[in-house]
This record gives structure tokens, sequence and C-alpha cells, in this order.
């Protein structure tokens, strides 16, 4: 809202308790008094189809505590929209469109099920064809668009991490035959540094195990299920089309995922566009395995684990990622208060991983680094992660909070192979 | 001589509700009611809907006259104010002016079923102006309009298009006295604010409210359908005082969740008023030398396990005229009263004949 400069009292100079306040040392702002509540914009908003529990809120509060951008800084939470509204402010002008990490924090505890979920990417989606969106999001949906992944990196590009892993991973298209699993790898952990990383170390257990897995290689595009929720049904929609016709293609079991973002977009959305396929994420392939593995190395690791939104409270799946890190020789597992339902959002998700720009003028803290905060007083020395977006954002945050030394971010895959020596 | 009748001072829901459970269960029931006619409050005040399942009032009220009229078991007497009252437990002798002339009704047992009356918010001027204001009304004056289909500003008979309850009127305030909950009046305006959306769509409705108590069934029966479907928007604040601001109401108040004051402009303000003892209650307590609380009502013996007995034997207390109460609480009693005033006359019945 703009400033009314009427409202503030400035001046030149005061004595409070014997101090001298000068300037805006001493600004006050008159009172601002409610004149309306906005008649028809509660109902316009709520009119949108997906928007309507917006307007059911009936201001118990509960979401807000529980709200990671609130704690992070940046008065959220369903109840504190639902009031903005009420007061007649526009969500599709207002930084609120933007905030929510549609991490389902306050969904789970909401007596009125008032769902952000489908609040968020309903409103956005306005918003974005009325050309809306905070220029850095608008980048990744054109990078999208253009090369087939957020980061803009080439499409020919995508399976280099495999050649680079000096490991036996087949494509595919050069494979001509059924596999048992169908790993879908996902964009950041075909590109990003940190995120091949994880790739390499989960195709060399992969083949420890002796699974059956191909990879698409460069036949293979973004899931686009956070930009979904970021207000782009049109992209998700196109690539859910092309990615169904592309899984069509081939014969196997199962989706293998690295990624819960893609699995929630595979097992919840992809059915709606006629694609049925049975999801599985790493960390649930890999517990009932874990004692096959030839380990030769003790870790000596303690460890706190990240539920990661989308494999957690969006999945159910609390479970897997503790086996297979319990499974490690010398891990051992140290949880942080808010875990497994109650795990905190590093940020990334529904969008955020796109706005880090934007969310830094309306937050006091980025919400990985408060997490990484809880991390390390949990004494732990790694912090477990297995969803691609943590890795880079945790990593950052240990060094934004100066926690360097005393914290390391590890895939979940890159500590099992480690302690395959 | 002893009698087996059982006198019930009142017609409306609990006075019927009393009489019919005496006639089935073939006892003589008394129905004595002041009004020229049976219904009670809900009629006299011609309720809209009633709370929670918004059923035509008239329609349910008719329908729990007529098991009463032309049974054999009771004798109703209408245009009846009862007056006095001698003798005791199992022979009153109750006197009353029937159309102005003396009579004497004989029984065994009494029950009280006199309920309440709608705060005055007159007592109240200095802050809402209900006497000062035209399109300052109550929810009894809004079931009126709503019962006539004829939602409009009394001031000058335009449509609406912002109205809002203020809650609380009359209740839970000390310096007036009523330190209690009338318990049905968040009910009551969420069922209202459901009608007048249902009349006048385009008309605007809030509620400003302390916190809403919406008990049991309420909360998703009427708050609910009342917030998600007919879009009634709730704000957490009263109101402390209406200004009058042109052909406008000025609703001034405090909106505790923005920690914000609020001036909001309103065609129509609907005072959600609460519930006091009738002035029958507080007549017939005096009659039969009932015990009432500090605020005029009936007071029962047993608190939460006995809900219609009273001090005096053979009299008790129904519904409304114990303390704020909803129609279920008042059927509900009324039918231990029943239970209880039969009971009372054939344990005397059983030691006379012994």
């Amino acid at each position: 809202m703009p400033v009314d400069k009427s409202q503030i009292i400035e001046k030149e100079s005061v004595v409070v308790d014997g101090i001298e306040l000068t300037a805006d040392w001493n600004r006050m702002f008159l009172t601002r008094v409610v004149s309306a509540y906005e008649d028809d914009l509660m109902e316009r908003t709520t009119s949108i189809a997906g928007a309507e529990s917006l307007g059911w809120c009936y201001q118990c509060g509960q979401c807000v505590p529980v709200c990671p951008v609130d704690a992070a800084g940046g008065s959220y939470g369903p109840l504190r929209v639902f009031r903005k509204v009420q007061q007649g402010i526009d969500l599709l002008d207002d930084p609120d469109l933007w905030k929510c990490t549609t991490c389902a924090q306050c969904l789970r505890v909401c007596p009125k099920t008032v769902n952000m979920i489908d609040i968020m990417p309903a409103l956005r989606e306005v918003a974005v064809l009325d050309g809306k969106v905070p220029d850095e999001l608008q980048d990744a949906f054109t990078n999208t668009f253009e090369y087939g992944n957020p980061l803009g990196e080439s499409q020919r590009k995508r399976a280099d991490w495999a050649k680079e892993s000096g490991q036996n991973v087949a494509v595919m298209a050069e494979i001509k035959r059924p596999v048992d699993l169908l790993w879908y790898v996902g964009s950041y952990p075909s590109y990003h540094a940190r995120g091949k990383d994880a790739s390499k170390a989960l195709a060399r257990v992969l083949n420890q195990l002796g699974a059956d897995f191909g990879i698409l290689g460069t036949e293979e595009k973004d899931d686009c299920d956070s930009f979904r929720l970021a207000g782009e049904k049109g992209l998700f929609e196109e690539f859910a089309e092309y990615n169904i016709k592309i899984f069509n293609k081939y014969q196997f079991n199962k989706i293998f995922l690295t990624d819960p973002h893609a699995l929630n977009a595979f097992r919840k959305q992809y059915p709606e566009y006629g694609g049925n396929f049975d999801v599985v994420h790493y960390t649930t392939y890999l517990a009932p395995l874990m004692g096959n593995l030839p380990f030769s190395k003790k870790l000596n690791y303690k460890v706190t684990f990240h539920d990661p939104c989308y494999l957690g409270r969006h999945n159910g799946e609390f479970e897997a990622p503790r086996q297979c890190l319990k499974a490690i020789p010398g891990v051992e597992v140290i949880e942080m208060g808010r875990c497994r339902e109650q795990s905190f959002c590093c940020g990334g998700g529904g969008g955020g991983m796109w706005l880090d720009g934007f969310m830094a003028d309306h937050v006091n803290e980025r919400l990985s680094e408060n997490r990484v905060r809880e991390a390390v007083e949990t004494g732990a020395d790694v912090l477990a992660v297995c969803c691609p977006y943590e890795v880079s954002r945790f990593e950052d945050a240990v060094k934004s909070t100066g926690n360097e030394g005393k914290l390391v971010v590890r895939d979940i895959a890159e500590l099992i192979a480690e302690a395959l020596g | 001589m002893p009698s087996k009748k059982i006198l019930v001072i009142g017609g409306g829901p609990s006075g019927l509700e009393v009489a019919r459970g005496i006639a089935d269960l073939g006892y003589q029931a008394i129905l004595v009611e002041k009004r020229d006619r049976l219904g009670g409050t809900p009629d006299e005040a011609q309720y809209a809907a009633l709370t929670p399942d918004l059923r035509n009032a008239e329609e349910a009220i008719r329908e729990m006259i007529e098991p009463v009229e032309n049974n054999p078991n009771v004798e109703i007497m209408l245009n009846t104010l009862v007056t006095g009252s001698e003798g005791s437990a199992g022979n009153f002798r109750v006197k009353a002016l029937q159309l102005g002339k003396p009579v004497e009704i004989n029984a065994g047992a009494v029950v009280v079923c006199t309920g309440f009356q709608h705060f005055d918010p007159g007592r109240e001027t200095q802050k809402y102006g209900y006497y000062e204001h035209d399109d300052v009304i109550t929810l009894v004056d809004c079931e009126k309009l709503l019962k006539a289909h004829n939602f409009v500003r009394p001031s000058n008979g335009e449509k609406p298009k912002r109205v809002c309850f203020i809650q609380c009127v009359g209740s839970r305030d000390r310096q007036i006295g009523n330190e209690y909950c009338s318990k049905v009046c968040c009910g009551v305006a969420s069922k209202e604010a459901i009608e007048i959306r249902q009349q006048a769509p385009d008309c605007k409705v809030y509620i400003f409210y302390i916190d809403m108590r919406m008990y049991g069934y309420w909360e998703n029966e009427i708050y609910w359908p009342a917030q998600e479907k007919y879009k009634v928007n709730y704000i957490k604040g009263i109101a402390t005082e209406i200004v009058k601001k042109g052909d406008k109401l000025l609703v001034k108040g405090e909106d505790t969740t923005l920690r914000r004051p609020m001036e909001v402009e309103m065609d129509m303000v609907i005072l959600s008023v609460g519930m006091e003892p009738s002035s029958g209650t507080r007549d017939m307590a005096k009659i039969f030398g009932l015990k009432q609380n500090k605020y005029g009502f009936i007071e029962t013996t047993g608190g939460a396990l006995e809900t219609v007995s009273t001090e005096v034997p053979g009299v008790f207390a129904v519904g409304a005229c114990t303390g704020p109460a909803d129609l279920e609480d008042t059927v509900s009693a009324a039918g231990r009263a029943v239970m209880k005033s039969i009971a009372f006359l054939r344990k005397r019945e059983l030691v006379e004949t012994i």
C-alpha cells in the first residue's frame, strides 16, 4: 500500500527522556482508521475457481505460527492474507501473492481447510495471464519454455552428468529394451553442480544394487510442478503432455525419481492428463534394499534430516529417508524440533526457487537460513536432504549464517555412496 | 380436595410442549396464556425462521399448537393472567383474571413456562442510538422485515446495500447487569444474515463480534454456511458507537485482529439483543415464592443436573424463564418437567393410598 505522507508526523527535533531525537528518529504515524471493508473484492477473489476456500477463514490464527514465511519476518499465513483481502487489498497487485511456498504447513493445521495449495496457483494464474509476474520468476518460465529446464541449460547436455559419472547409465532411446526403473532425473540433478554430484552417487548406488534402470537423457524435460504452483498452468500442461508421451514410448515397471516435486506432479496431476504411472522416490526404493549394499566405510557423522515438503507433508513419506540414513554405518540421526509433518520449508517450493531476490525485499532472513540455524542447534555435522532444490539453498544458507565448517549439506545418495568406500 | 391436574403457565414453546407431554401420558393439563392466542414469543414477535434449521417459524409453532388444541386432556385458558396463589403442593388454588374477571384454578402441580423478553436496547442509547436512528433495529425487528419479505431501510424504504450486526447487545455486560451470554444471538444473527443474503443478494452483510458462540451443530449448520456459502463477513471486534453521517450510519469500533480502529458506513445496523427474564417470569417468581438469581431468572435447584425443579415443592420451571435457552434446550427441559411433575403427583397419590 502506498504511504500516505499526511499520516506521518516528523519533527525537526524532540527530546524524549533527556535524549534528543532528530528527524526520522522521532517519526510517528497517525492512526490509520479502517474506513471500509472492501465489498466485492473478497467475493471476486473467492469466485476464482480454486480460490474459494480463502473466504472460509474464521481467524483462529493457527496458520500463522507454522508459516515459514511469517517465521522469516514476512508477516504471512492464510489468516493474514484473508484479512488483507477483507480490507480491500487486491492480491493480484500485492507481493503477498508470491510469498507462499505452498509448503502446506498451514493446511495441516487449518480447521476450516483453507487451502493455499489450491488458492495460490488459481490466483497466480490470473496474475500470470495479466503479465503481473516478478521478473526473476518470469525468467525461469521463459528458460523452461525455451530450453526445457529453468536453468536455461542446453537440452543436449542433459545427460552429461551420466557420462561424467563413469557409471553405467543406460539411455532408453539407445538400449531399446524394457527396464525395471525409468529414472526421471529432473532438471537440477541433471545440470546443477551439486545436483549432479547426487545423481552420480545415486547411479553408483543403483549399480551396486544391480538395479535395472534407464534414463531418458536428452529426451527428458522439466516436470514443471513448481511452475504450476507459481501460476504457469499452461507451461505445466504443455510439458505434462510431452512427458507423458515420452514415458509412453518406453516399457518400464516404475518411474524412479530424484525430485519430490516431480513425484507430486506425476502422482497427483498426470492422471488428469491421461498419465497413470507407478512412481517411487529414490529413498522409498532404497530403504528396503539398504541391507544389500556392500558398505566398506564407517562415516561417523551426526546427521540431521530435513523432510522435503513435497515428499513428507504432500506425499506422506517420512520413514524411508530415515531408514536409508540409519542403515549407513556410523551415521547417528538427530532430529530437529520441526521434523516430519512439522518440517520447516526451505523456501524453494511453489515458485520460491526463482524468487529469492523478490523475497529478500519482503522477509528478514531466507527461509533456508532459519532452517540451517535449527540444524546447527542440533549439533549435527551433516544436514541430509533428498530434494534437489535443497542442496544449493542450504549450502548458501550455511555460508550466509556463518556456519561454514560447522555443517555440511549432503544428499542422502551422496552419504550412501560415500559409505560404499 | 387434592387435584391431579397440572397448571401450565405460558403458551409458548415450553408451555405447549409441557401440556402436550402431560396429555400424552393421560394426565390433565390446564394451559394458561395471557395473550389471546397460543405460540408465545416466536408468534408474538413474528419470527421469520427458526434457528438453526431455518424452518418457517409460523409453521413450526402451529405444529406445536395443534396437539394441544381440542385435546381432551388439555384445558386452554386464553386471555388469562395469573395474579396470585394460595395453598401448596398437591392443592394449589391459583387466582387469575380471565378477560378481567377473577377465576380460581385448582391444581396439584404448577409448571412455570413464562419465558424471556428481548433486551431493550434503549437501555444502551448512548452507544447505539436505537431510539434515535430509524435504521438501527434489533434482531427482533429484523425478523419482522424478513418474515414480510420486505428487508428495507426503515428511514426511507430503500433497499440497503450494506448492513451489519453488532453482537452481545445487552449481554455479557456488568454495567447493564446482564453478565451472562444470551446463548442464541450469535446463531440468530448468522441465521438472519443468511436470510438477508437470500432475500437481497446484493446487500453486503457484516457481523461485528467479540467471539462467535456457535454451540454444537450451530457451528456447521449456520456459522460455516453463512461465511462459506452466503459470504457473510465476520469481523472480530465489536462496534462501540453509531454516529449519523448524512443518510448513513457510521459504525465505530476496533478491529481487534488488525489492531486498528474502524469507522465503517452502513445503511442499517441490527443490534443482536439478548434475553432477559420476561415480566411474566418475574411476576410468577413472586406469586409462587420462587427464588430468582441476580438477573431475575427463576433458579432451579440442582445446577446442571436438575434443570426444572424449584425450591417450592410442586412448582417447576421450564425453558427461558430459568435462563437463556434455545428451542432445543426448551423442548428438552419441557419433557423433563412433564416427567417430574407427574412423578410428583403419583408419589403423593401412593402416599395417600397407603
